[in-house]
């Protein structure tokens, strides 16, 4: 627990000095940037909502002034066949990475699926440019290394907004690194095919885009919240209730002791963690005694063989 | 001939009491949660069938209906902004409640504009602890992955009523509350309700 406490302490310390580096030198260079609202309201998830909120608008701008007219321009001259064959192509190389997170994370009938997907993909999907799984009905699973992270207890730390990379949490961190490593595509193509993907993942994410714009009454806090939701669901896969039923906002105007509410939360917190520990020992036991039993067929199998 | 008339007579009051059971189901409102998703999701796939042949106001007022008979607006609008609400006068409360529900309305009505062949598909039912119910349902998206849609409802008299959606498990509710308290707070209630007017300005010009 110290030990966590200490990387946690150590990392909010690199990652303010950080910050502070890549918004000085951002909002230098931008003279474009609009003023942030100095008045910002203390979010326990987001404790760096002031340099995060700078970084979030300089991301905004590079956005507006160069990535959107470029993936425009990459749209208007790809044909929409061209462009799912590259998203297709690139999301089939994510099978692998999803496949070592599956097996991280002892799914094992997940494991199974995505190799099967990743298999189909490759040979039918003409190395991966047809999405042929989907029609056989092999859905794809959604894992990546924070949420193996967030399976093996580790907590998810403060909400960053990375020049350029945009929102992350401290935990997706060494995530991202593991994810890039375990991926393919990171050492097969040159920059100009990343560039293309990047271009293209920008050119998908349009309709996203237009939808923040349209419903948001404050942006950067609608996108922290559905990001901070969104990766909460991936890693409980859709078992997370807390922010199902609010009602209680309204009906409890008890004032709260929040030292009771933090040291139930830990508690909450840490039977969540074992169980999550002792199911995974589970599925590894059933494997182990799944593969005794093979074993021992085996053998009687030889034995018999040996008889006649 | 008698056995005959007396046949026609059954006859003529079976179809009579047919067409009452049917006109009866008709305007007989929704009693369980998962009727009140039904209706709402029918509703609302009806409206998206009429497409942008129909004008914005025209599917405004249609949906208008359909949203304030499913949702329990008044609910909602009191969660979104938390233990703010005790702060606000009487007028800004029914303010808040009255643009609240026309940004709701608003928001469907830009976002289900037109139909290309999206149908939704109810999955399950639970009961929560805290006596509410949640219905469990996906729309599926020709050529697209399926959204997974929860309903979270709360009965309010007789009225089984939607206080909150789940989209692929990111939360309307949690996600408006944060937004809603974090300007309540640091811009006020004024700038709140001038912002969200503007949200529904633009709605309906897109």
């Amino acid at each position: 627990m110290i030990f966590f406490c200490r990387i946690n302490i150590n990392c909010k310390a690199i990652f303010t000095a950080m910050l502070i580096g890549a918004a000085t030198i951002s909002l230098n260079g931008c003279e474009t940037t609009k003023t942030v609202n100095k008045n910002i309201i203390f979010n326990r998830a987001d404790p760096y909502e002031g340099f995060n909120r700078k970084i979030y608008q300089f991301n905004e701008d590079v956005d507006n002034y160069i990535a959107e007219p470029v993936a425009h321009a990459y749209q208007a001259i790809t044909p929409q066949f061209l462009q799912t064959g590259i998203f297709n192509f690139y999301n089939n190389l994510k099978n692998v990475n999803i496949v070592i997170n599956d097996l991280l994370q002892a799914k094992f009938q997940q494991v199974a699926q995505d190799t099967g997907r990743f298999t189909v993909n490759t040979t039918l999907g003409l190395l991966g440019v047809v999405d042929a799984a989907k029609k056989l009905g092999l859905e794809q699973n959604n894992e990546d290394f924070e949420q193996t992270l967030a399976v093996w207890g580790v907590p998810r730390g403060p909400y960053l907004v990375f020049p350029l990379l945009g929102p992350v949490t401290a935990r997706g961190l060494p995530g991202a690194a593991f994810d890039t490593a375990a991926n393919p595509s990171t050492y097969f193509f040159g920059a100009p095919i990343q560039v293309v993907s990047v271009l293209n993942t920008r050119a998908n994410a349009e309709g996203s885009i237009k939808f923040i714009n349209e419903a948001a009454l404050d942006p950067y806090v609608f996108t922290r919240e559905s990001f901070l939701q969104w990766r909460k669901s991936l890693a409980t896969d859709g078992r997370s209730e807390d922010n199902m039923d609010l009602d209680d906002v309204i009906e409890d105007n008890q004032p709260v002791d929040s030292d009771k509410v933090s040291f139930i939360n830990e508690a909450k917190q840490f039977a969540k963690i074992s169980q999550q520990f002792f199911n995974i020992s589970k599925s590894f036991n059933q494997t182990s005694e799944s593969f005794e039993n093979a074993i021992n067929k085996l053998d009687s199998l030889n034995k018999k063989n040996n008889k006649i | 001939m008698f056995l005959l008339q007396i046949r026609k007579f059954i006859v003529c009051c079976g179809l009579v009491l047919l067409f009452a059971t049917q006109v009866f189901a008709i305007d007989q409102p929704p009693t369980t949660a998962k009727q009140v998703v039904d209706k709402f999701q029918n509703e609302l796939l009806s409206v998206m069938k009429k497409g942008k042949q129909s004008s914005f106001s025209d599917r405004y007022n249609e949906l208008y209906n359909a949203v304030a008979n499913s949702h329990d607006l008044t609910k909602i609008a009191r969660i979104v902004v938390g233990k703010e609400w005790e702060k606000l006068s009487s007028e800004q409360q029914q303010k808040l409640v009255e643009v609240f529900s026309k940004l709701s309305v608003a928001a469907y009505t830009h976002n289900f504009k037109d139909y290309n062949g999206e149908s939704f598909t109810f999955d399950s039912e639970e009961e929560t602890t805290k006596g509410g119910v949640v219905i469990h349902s996906h729309l599926s998206i020709p050529d697209e992955k399926d959204v997974k849609f929860d309903y979270m409802l709360k009965e309010n008299g007789n009225n089984w009523r939607i206080i909150n959606i789940i989209a692929n498990g990111v939360s309307d509710l949690a996600l408006k509350r944060t937004e809603y308290t974090s300007i309540l707070q640091r811009d006020g209630f004024d700038a709140l309700i001038s912002k969200i007017n503007e949200k529904i300005d633009n709605y309906s010009k897109l």
